[in-house]
């Protein structure tokens, strides 16, 4: 395959997303959020760090103390906060570079004037994604950019660890707007102009954003049923801000295992169906890959026990733990999503691809 | 031996279960600016679009210079122009960098490119428009198009339409470009539903109709002949000084008489001027004119058609 045309094709593309007005408009205001997004989890962060120096200094005044140890918050945290926006705008923003780029070109008949160039079809639905791809990591790309400028400007110094974090989750959420890319250029081929290729993928956006955890939810609880009674005595819970919510009142010990079994039964019965619904959303992937990776300790022992009514017994268990997990255990454990939410830009790529290889131009 | 660089063979193209194009057999010399003729949805633009490669035949091949199209499209590319029907750009960049972009799809270096778009805006009349070909009107974009298709100084040329969108002054100007072109030896294939426009470029022509050619020559060729097998009834056109009587024949299709009955439009199977001649002589009726209507290329063709 020549590579010429290609290259010509996607450098075309990157500078026409690059000074698009729309680009331009929605980057801005991404950009804008994510800052604003910095600020508060930057906010956050100084708060833990401020929390996490108060316990050490009490723990060091109890002579002898060899117990549990509070770990000290990573400034990944601060990343959690951007990966909300990150889904909402951030695919807007990729929808809207993708949704007409075939599109429009076939309503300003303007493909008619490059296919008569000796140039190869793949080369031209190739050099689109890779153009869009190039505008999507330099959109990203700056993003990162300016939240690490924000980091310095709060005096917080990253580690190579969390650096190595940092970029691992500047790729996570490369792939995820790709996946909205992905869609909005299959819309872009198979429909018949831009409006409904625009609506398309915003139903898709819906559908996979929003309806399918729900739906999978819905499902998960029509299968599993009603989540097993506590046992019969008056439960209380008390929060609290630094240690979360702790559950306490009467009921014999036997009662509460029993409880406790059943409850970890239901879950696992739920988990799969849950899972597999999560799996088929790019949102609800990219969710929880960029939580693990923000907050490993947290998440892990949240996900593995995957019931909401079980997290005060999580939350304890975690407690007892020595260290967060690695970055290498951390992927480990999101595999499946990581491949998910590649195989959503591999798949829709692909349909895009052999619809616009066959598509006769009239 | 003569020189083809336009050959198709049992070109054939379906759509739906419908063919757009019936087994097309043709045969176009170097250096000839044949017309293709025939009414919308004909099989023009079909035609063209599997020659220039940009849809593949159902059935058959398309030939250009030695290269068959559907195996080398790219190679075909290269030596050919073309100017669509409807041509279309990008509306947010000006006329020289929409070219800029097509023409580096050529073996073109920068310079060369450079000169090249400077040489065609000058030739189309758009050197001086510097708006971005969003704002462009038709005729401009039609113009655009045609610098487009001469981008890569092509060998063969296809016009789809070409004049369909342009002022007296740009028909005007087009046809001295082809001339020009055909005087440097391109052979350029014009599709157009408008004979008047073929008529006037082009050497040889073909006519198509519901994807089967039915004719092809010179147009002298092809008015005698369509004028045989097209024109069923002849129009005598007769005026005399007093009324005219009533004229009857076997060969008399239909009469139509002005209401003074001093001018009468005869359609008949037949020349029968002698006879009409004749007849007003015996009653006495003085001739002051008296012609016969051939019919016209337009009427040939529309017989033809609608057959």
């Amino acid at each position: 395959m020549e590579a010429k045309g290609l290259f010509n094709v996607a450098k075309k593309e990157f500078i026409g997303h690059l000074t698009s007005k729309k680009f331009i408009v929605i980057l801005g205001l991404f950009l804008i959020i994510s800052a604003l997004a910095m600020h508060q989890g930057t906010d956050n962060y100084n708060e833990r760090l401020e929390s996490y120096k108060e316990q050490i200094s009490q723990i060091k005044e109890v002579e002898g103390h060899v117990g549990w140890m509070p770990d000290k918050p990573s400034i990944m945290l601060v990343f959690m906060f951007m990966s909300d926006y990150i889904m909402m705008l951030g695919a807007i923003l990729a929808i809207a570079m993708g949704f007409d780029l075939l599109s429009k070109e076939k309503e300003t008949r303007s493909l008619k004037s490059l296919l008569s160039c000796p140039v190869f079809r793949d080369e031209i639905i190739n050099g689109k994604a890779l153009g869009g791809t190039l505008a999507l990591v330099f959109a990203m790309g700056t993003a990162l950019l300016i939240s690490l400028a924000i980091l310095l400007i709060f005096s917080i110094v990253p580690s190579m660890n969390e650096l190595a974090a940092i970029l691992v989750f500047g790729i996570v959420s490369i792939v995820f707007l790709l996946a909205y890319f992905a869609i909005a250029l299959m819309m872009s081929t198979v429909s018949r102009d831009s409006g409904s290729a625009l609506i398309y993928t915003l139903v898709i956006f819906f559908i996979l954003g929003s309806l399918l955890p729900i739906v999978g939810s819905t499902v998960a609880g029509m299968v599993t049923g009603e989540p097993p009674e506590p046992p019969a005595f008056h439960l209380q819970h008390e929060t609290n801000e630094s240690e979360g919510t702790f559950f306490y009142g009467g009921g014999t010990e036997e009662e509460m295992q029993q409880y406790q079994e059943e409850l970890r039964a239901w879950s696992e019965k739920r988990k799969p169906i849950t899972e597999v619904f999560n799996l088929i959303s790019p949102n609800m992937n990219y969710q929880k890959i960029a939580f693990f990776i923000s907050d490993p300790r947290i998440y892990s022992a949240v996900y593995e026990q995957s019931s909401p009514s079980s997290k005060s017994m999580t939350i304890t268990t975690i407690v007892g733990e020595s260290s967060a997990p690695s970055l290498q255990e951390v992927l480990g454990k999101v595999w499946k999503n990581i491949l998910a939410l590649i195989s959503f830009s591999v798949v829709f790529f692909a349909i895009a691809y052999i619809k616009f290889m066959r598509m006769d131009i009239r | 031996m003569e020189t083809k660089t336009i050959k198709t063979e049992n070109l054939t193209k379906v759509y739906n279960g419908n063919k757009a194009v019936d087994g097309l057999n043709l045969e176009i010399a170097e250096d000839d600016v044949f017309g293709f003729l025939g009414p919308n949805g004909a099989g023009k633009s079909t035609t063209i679009l599997m020659l220039v490669g940009m849809i593949e035949p159902t059935e058959g091949k398309c030939i250009i210079n030695d290269i068959e199209v559907a195996r080398n499209p790219l190679k075909v590319k290269e030596i050919i122009g073309y100017l669509p029907e409807d041509v279309g750009f990008y509306g947010d960049m000006t006329a020289e960098q929409n070219l800029d972009y097509f023409a580096r799809f050529y073996a073109m270096d920068a310079s060369e490119r450079k000169k090249r778009i400077e040489e065609l805006l000058e030739l189309v009349q758009l050197a001086s428009v510097s708006q971005k070909v969003g704002g462009y009107s038709r005729g401009m974009t039609q113009r655009l198009g045609l610098a487009k298709a001469l981008l890569n100084d092509p060998e063969v040329l296809f016009l789809d339409e070409p004049t369909a969108n342009l002022d007296p002054e740009g028909v005007f100007q087009y046809r001295e470009l082809i001339k020009q072109l055909s005087d440097e030896g391109k052979t350029i294939f014009v599709s157009s539903h408008i004979l008047s426009e073929v008529s006037k470029v082009c050497n040889t022509i073909g006519i198509i109709s519901k994807g089967t050619l039915i004719a092809r020559g010179t147009l002298e060729e092809l008015k005698s002949e369509l004028g045989r097998v097209g024109a069923e009834n002849l129009r005598i056109i007769v005026e005399t000084i007093e009324p005219i009587p009533e004229i009857t024949h076997r060969d008399i299709v239909n009469a139509e008489y002005s209401e003074t009955k001093r001018k009468a439009i005869i359609e008949a199977k037949s020349d029968l001027r002698d006879y009409i001649s004749s007849k007003l002589f015996e009653k006495g009726v003085k001739i002051k004119e008296m012609r016969m209507e051939e019919p016209t290329l337009e009427d040939v063709f529309l017989s033809v058609y609608r057959r």
